[in-house]
C-alpha cells in the first residue's frame, strides 16, 4: 500500500472492510462511562479500564434495561469507523456482568417498571384450572425442560405442550425469549397458558429474565403467563411481571395442573357420596310409599267395615220382613186361585181357599163370611 | 397412544358433572329424574376416571426458529 494515495472516504471504506473481515464481531467487557441517550433513540457510551476507553454506539432497542455509569457490562458489537465521528463499536447486545452490576441493573429496571405499574398485583390474571394447551418457552435440551415434562406426565394428562426451544442465557437469550412470547401471542388460537422457565444458575446466567425487553413482553402477553426461573431463592423481574410465579420448573407444573392421584380420590369419594344419597332417596321414597299404602289400606278397611255393618243391618231388616217369619209366629197366608187375599170382599161362601202355614198348605172351603169393621 | 373413551376434554366432563351435581342440590328433586341423572353422573365419573388413567400429554417442538439459534 506504500505510495497509494486515498481519499478520506476511501480510507474509511477500506478500514471498515478490513475491520469487517478481521473483527466481524467483538465482545468487550468494561466499566460503563459517559452513558447518554439522544432523542430517546440513540445511545452512546464508553467502556473503559485503567488504560483505555472504547466508544460505543447503538439504539435504545439494544438496552437490556436502564444503565448508569459505573456498571460493568459486556457488549457484543461490530467495530466501525464513521466517516465523520471516527471509531466506535456498533452495539449488537449489552448485558450487565458480575453479580454487583447485574443486581444494580436489575434494581434500576425494577424501580422503573414498578413505577410504571408492571408488577401491580391488580394486573395479575387467574390461570385456567385445567389448561388444555400450554406454550413452553425454555431450552429443549435443559434439565428444566426434562423436569417440566416428567412432572407433567406424572401429575396430569391431556395437555398439549408446544415447546419454543430458545436460549435461556447469553446475549441471544432475551431476543429469543421475546420472539417466542410474541410467536405464541400471534397464534390464531391462543394457548391457555405460557410457561417461561429455566433452571438455576449464576446471576449472569439468569440475567435474560431481568432484561427489560423480556419483562415487558411477559407483562404485555395476551396469554396468561407463568414464569419459573432458577431456584427458590432466585427472583427475576420477569417473574414479578408474570401473572403467576413459580419457584422452580417442577413447581411450575404443580401450579399449572391439578394432581391426577388426588383427582381420582375425589372421583371415588364423590361416587360414594352420590350413591349413598341416591340410596337414601330411594329408601325415603320407599318409606313414603309404605306410608301411603298404609293409609290406603286403612281407608279401605274402614270402608269395608262400614259396608259390613250396613249389610248386617239390612240382613236383620230383611229377616223382619220375611213372611216366613210371620208364618212361624202363627200367621197364615190365604189365597184364592193363586192370588193372596187381604180382604173378605174378594170372597163368597163355598169358595175354595188355599192357606199357607209355616210348614205346609191346606185347601179349605168357605162356609161363612164374617165381616168386621 | 391410547385415547380416552370420550372425545371430550376432562374440563368438559368435569363441567357436565358439576351441572348434574347442581341439579341434585336443587330443592325439588324428582325421583324418576334423579335415577336418570344418577346414572348419568356415574357414567360421567367413569369417563373422567378413564380419562385420567389413559389420556397422555402431547409434547411438540415448534419448528419456528426464534432468532439466531
Amino acid at each position: 500500500m506504500d505510495g497509494l494515495v486515498l481519499a478520506p472516504s476511501d480510507f474509511v471504506a477500506l478500514l471498515n472492510q478490513t475491520l469487517e473481515i478481521a473483527y466481524p464481531a467483538v465482545t468487550i467487557e468494561g466499566e460503563l462511562s459517559n452513558f447518554r441517550v439522544s432523542k430517546n433513540r440513540w445511545i452512546y457510551f464508553d467502556l473503559q479500564d485503567d488504560q483505555a476507553a472504547v466508544k460505543f454506539f447503538g439504539t435504545v432497542y439494544n438496552l437490556p434495561g436502564p444503565l448508569e455509569d459505573g456498571l460493568k457490562i459486556r457488549v457484543v458489537g461490530s467495530p466501525r469507523v464513521h466517516p465523520r465521528f471516527g471509531f466506535s463499536v456498533n452495539i449488537v447486545s449489552i448485558s450487565p456482568v458480575g453479580e454487583g452490576s447485574i443486581k444494580k441493573a436489575a434494581q434500576l429496571l425494577a424501580a422503573k417498571l414498578e413505577a410504571e405499574g408492571l408488577f401491580d398485583p391488580a394486573r395479575k390474571r387467574l390461570l385456567p384450572e385445567q389448561p388444555q394447551t400450554v406454550g413452553l418457552i425454555t431450552a429443549g435440551s435443559s434439565a428444566a425442560y426434562a423436569d417440566f415434562v416428567k412432572i407433567l406426565n406424572e401429575r396430569w394428562c391431556g395437555v398439549e405442550v408446544s415447546l419454543a426451544d430458545v436460549y435461556v442465557q447469553g446475549a441471544q437469550a432475551p431476543l429469543q425469549i421475546v420472539a417466542a412470547i410474541d410467536y405464541f401471542n400471534r397464534l390464531p388460537k391462543l394457548v391457555d397458558v405460557l410457561v417461561i422457565t429455566r433452571g438455576g444458575g449464576s446471576a449472569e446466567d439468569l440475567a435474560a429474565y431481568s432484561d427489560e425487553r423480556v419483562v415487558r413482553a411477559v407483562s404485555a402477553s395476551r396469554t396468561p403467563t407463568l414464569v419459573a426461573v432458577g431456584h427458590e431463592i432466585d427472583t427475576s423481574l420477569a417473574e414479578l411481571a408474570a401473572d403467576l410465579r413459580a419457584s422452580t420448573p417442577s413447581n411450575a407444573v404443580q401450579l399449572l395442573v391439578p394432581d391426577r392421584a388426588h383427582q381420582l380420590q375425589v372421583i371415588g369419594s364423590t361416587r360414594a357420596i352420590l350413591t349413598n344419597n341416591m340410596a337414601s332417596n330411594l329408601a325415603g321414597e320407599a318409606q313414603r310409599l309404605n306410608t301411603k299404602a298404609q293409609i290406603v289400606s286403612n281407608l279401605l278397611n274402614n270402608f269395608l267395615e262400614t259396608e259390613r255393618q250396613q249389610l248386617a243391618a239390612s240382613r236383620k231388616l230383611a229377616i223382619l220382613f220375611d213372611p216366613r217369619a210371620a208364618l212361624k209366629r202363627g200367621y197364615a197366608i190365604a189365597s184364592k186361585n193363586g192370588q193372596h187375599l187381604s180382604s173378605i170382599k174378594q170372597l163368597k161362601a163355598n169358595d175354595q181357599l188355599q192357606v199357607q202355614l209355616s210348614d205346609g198348605k191346606i185347601n179349605s172351603k168357605i162356609t161363612k163370611i164374617i165381616r168386621e169393621n | 397412544m391410547p385415547k380416552p373413551k370420550a372425545t371430550k376434554t376432562y374440563q368438559q366432563l368435569s363441567d357436565e358433572f358439576t351441572e348434574l351435581v347442581a341439579w341434585f342440590e336443587s330443592e325439588s328433586v324428582n325421583l324418576d329424574e334423579a335415577i336418570v341423572k344418577y346414572e348419568q353422573s356415574m357414567e360421567l365419573l367413569k369417563q373422567m376416571e378413564d380419562y385420567l388413567k389413559s389420556a397422555q400429554n402431547k409434547i411438540k417442538k415448534i419448528a419456528a426458529k426464534f432468532g439466531e439459534h
